[in-house]
């Protein structure tokens, strides 16, 4: 049973129609990826889904309800534009979000406590906000957003600002939180933590969804049309093979290439050209396209479509 | 639930800003201040006082009249001249004196008139001293002529003070209205001040929030009305607890008050004789300065309180729109208007507390808080106004929340370019 589900919903401002009848679904235990380019109303989206905004039409339903002052409580929002308030000390300013997401005090305190403690930064508790690194406030804005245990999480690129220990360890905890049942909404530009957490996959472009569906199903779609080659010695064979217009190379590295078949070029085309240059093969392989390949090629389909229908009309 | 969220963040602001230094340290340094600018005043006042020392050349063909003018006032100094009115005019005008005064032979008694020449032209409060002077010298001439006993002269010159005392319904009360006048204006001018300096705390408080992106989690757990509401809540009971402070500090020290209020006013307000000596301004005013009703000062806390409110949601809806400081002051200048001009009307509204401008500033809500307060110190103000002043106020408070919180919700998630007024009008109709 998905506990959000967003039904056709649009907003517009001004003259942008900044969301275009949207609709997806959100199931606990798995975490949904929001993505899509800059503009394409991802951060309008999700201010309806937190009820910071309302939608136009349509509507949006968290368990059996529609959203409204009783789910924010049962939300948590991390957004990408996030602060503090710099004068307070961290743990004032935590018991002060929790407060205000309806926990009692005696049991903020105690979960403050444990999250601190959790994420290392219990010696900060009587620090001012702005006496901590960004990494720091990162975390506090973190568990800022977690404190009252809410059943739906929504981190707007919750990495960024990270070292990678860091990182890991929030990484850890998001896992963690996602076996525990809870929904979780993930909105971020880096393709690899993409595909490295997200069990669903919501692609929007220019207030539209364009690709929406469990990533594992969305990559067998596409099939394995991307061929993954490393190699010593010359590359030329690259350039005539993009010149053919029969692949497109996405990535290119001294010994490294990611080909992205098309028209139903097969891979043995590749192979053969290859084999006229390289003085040797270390790795050839053919594969399900990454998800970046994967968010390009919607994006662009999307917007080339809608530049033809400009010129249409 | 809901209610308790908007306390929740009143409670926040209220603690976050009573814990800082700069709280601690604008309540205690607040009263001196305050003191030492009304003190300022006082010197100011006094000093120019102290200009209006002059000297007067006497030309006095009569030859009899000159001994009363010797030495009876302080700051004008009488000196007896001699000779060619051309002679006492180049002095006047070499800078010697600053005017002469020509007394005609036959003014005892006959029909004449005394003449004053001076560069300044001689207005106001000096001219009417020397026609004071000039007339109980003559008037003692006269007497003196008609050879009246020496009981009849004290009698005539002895000095009629006139005492104001205030009408009301409940009876005479002592003192003069100049003191009323004067607590009234200070009363004003306190609202002004705070109304002024806690209406941008709240807006600078608004303008960090946003600056500082904390706002939209914030508005992720409350509503923006809420948040828009608390905050001026909390800030006002901050503003509450200094005022409190402050009323406690000035109740203790009201007789320092009274020195200080003497020092500041202006004899034309106080309608004590011209010739009032500071001293007796000093008894006027700090002799009957603390007899007020309560009521007096319970209207003083309701009208600051909502003068305060109604101007903090304002100023909060114009910080949300921007993000900075600077960027506020254009927009700021429509809604600061109504409390320039209650303020710039002030001494008219002493002067004449019942006149029609008076009446009509303390019922327009958005001047209201202040001549309300001072026609309440001052005079019997009529219970309908009172309500009608209120009614009004609240209304206006409920519609300036309404206003201001649609412009919030949208303003608080604008960055960028800062927004018109018009731009801001159209956030308005925003569902």
């Amino acid at each position: 049973m998905p506990i959000l589900k967003v039904q056709g919903i649009s907003k517009q401002y001004e003259k942008v129609l900044a969301v275009n009848n949207i609709s997806f679904e959100a199931q606990p235990g798995r975490i949904l990826g929001l993505l899509g380019p800059n503009g394409a109303g991802k951060t309008t989206t999700i201010r309806m889904v937190t009820y910071i905004t309302i939608p136009d039409s349509g509507q949006i339903l968290f368990g059996d309800d529609r959203v409204g002052p009783a789910s924010q409580e049962r939300m948590g929002y991390l957004p990408e534009e996030r602060g503090l308030y710099k004068k307070m000390k961290v743990g004032e300013q935590l018991m002060y979000f929790a407060e205000l997401k309806g926990l009692h005090k005696s049991v903020a305190k105690e979960r403050i406590r444990y999250w601190l403690d959790r994420m290392g930064a219990l010696d900060w508790v009587s620090k001012a906000t702005n006496e901590l690194s960004k990494g720091m406030q990162q975390k506090i804005q973190f568990i800022a957003t977690i404190l009252h245990d809410p059943e739906l999480l929504i981190l707007d690129e919750p990495f960024g600002g990270l070292d990678p220990i860091n990182a890991d360890l929030l990484q850890d905890v998001i896992l963690e939180l996602k076996d525990e049942g809870r929904t979780i909404l993930f909105a971020s530009h880096r393709m690899e933590q993409v595909e490295q957490l997200c069990d669903d996959i919501c692609l929007v472009s220019k207030g539209e969804i364009v690709v929406n569906g469990a990533l594992s199903d969305i990559k067998k779609q596409h099939g394995k049309n991307v061929v993954m080659i490393d190699f010593e010695g010359n590359d030329g064979f690259l350039d005539r093979l993009e010149q053919s217009g029969s692949v497109r190379v996405n990535a290119r590295s001294l010994r490294h290439a990611e080909i992205r078949l098309l028209n139903g070029t097969p891979s043995k085309t590749v192979l053969s050209a290859a084999l006229e240059d390289v003085s040797d093969i270390t790795r050839f392989e053919l594969v399900e396209p990454p998800m970046r390949e994967i968010f390009v090629t919607a994006v662009t389909e999307q917007q080339g479509q809608q530049a033809l229908a400009a010129e249409e009309v | 639930m809901t209610k308790n969220k908007t306390f929740i963040v009143a409670k926040n602001e209220f603690l976050k800003r009573v814990k800082t230094r700069w709280f601690v340290f604008t309540t205690l340094l607040g009263p001196i201040v305050l003191i030492g600018f009304f003190a300022v005043i006082g010197f100011v006042s006094a000093s120019s006082i102290e200009n209006n020392e002059s000297t007067v050349l006497v030309l006095d063909e009569t030859g009899r009249l000159f001994s009363q003018f010797d030495g009876v006032d302080e700051d004008i100094t009488f000196l007896h001249a001699e000779g060619p009115e051309d002679r006492l005019r180049q002095r006047v005008l070499d800078g010697e004196a600053d005017g002469y005064l020509v007394l005609p032979e036959n003014i005892v008694t006959g029909d004449v008139e005394a003449r004053y020449y001076t560069m300044g032209g001689g207005i106001g409060e000096f001219a009417s001293d020397l026609r004071f002077y000039l007339r109980s010298a003559v008037r003692t001439a006269r007497l003196e002529d008609q050879d009246v006993a020496s009981e009849v002269y004290d009698i005539i010159n002895a000095r009629v003070g006139l005492e104001s005392i205030r009408l009301s319904q409940e009876g005479e009360e002592q003192g003069s209205s100049a003191a009323y006048a004067v607590v009234g204006g200070i009363m004003g001018f306190l609202i002004y001040l705070t109304m002024l300096i806690y209406g941008s705390v709240v807006m600078q408080g608004v303008i960090q929030e946003k600056m500082n992106r904390v706002v939209e989690v914030i508005i992720s757990s409350v509503r923006p009305f809420q948040l828009l509401m608390g905050k001026v809540l909390g800030i006002g009971a901050m503003g509450l607890v200094q005022m409190s402070f402050w009323a406690v500090l000035m109740a203790g020290g009201t007789m320092l008050a009274g020195t200080v209020v003497g020092l500041t006013m202006d004899t034309a307000s106080l309608e004590l004789p011209a010739e009032a000596t500071q001293a007796e301004i000093l008894d006027a005013a700090g002799v009957n300065l603390p007899d007020f009703g309560v009521e007096v000062f319970v209207f003083f806390v309701v009208y600051f309180l909502l003068g305060y409110l109604l101007y903090a949601t304002l100023f909060a809806g114009i910080g949300s729109a921007v993000e900075q400081q600077q960027d506020a002051q254009s927009l700021m200048l429509p809604v600061m208007m109504p409390i320039i001009m209650s303020i710039v009307f002030l001494t008219a509204v002493i002067e004449a507390p019942n006149s029609g401008l008076s009446i009509a500033l303390s019922l327009i809500p958005f001047t209201a808080p202040i001549p309300m307060v001072v026609r309440i110190a001052m005079v019997d103000v009529p219970l309908w106004q009172i309500s009608a002043s209120l009614a009004l106020l609240i209304g206006t408070f409920f519609g300036a929340v309404w206003v201001s919180s649609r412009i919030y919700r949208i303003g608080i998630l604008s960055y960028g370019k800062k927004p018109s007024l018009k731009e801001i009008i159209k956030w308005m109709k925003y569902a």
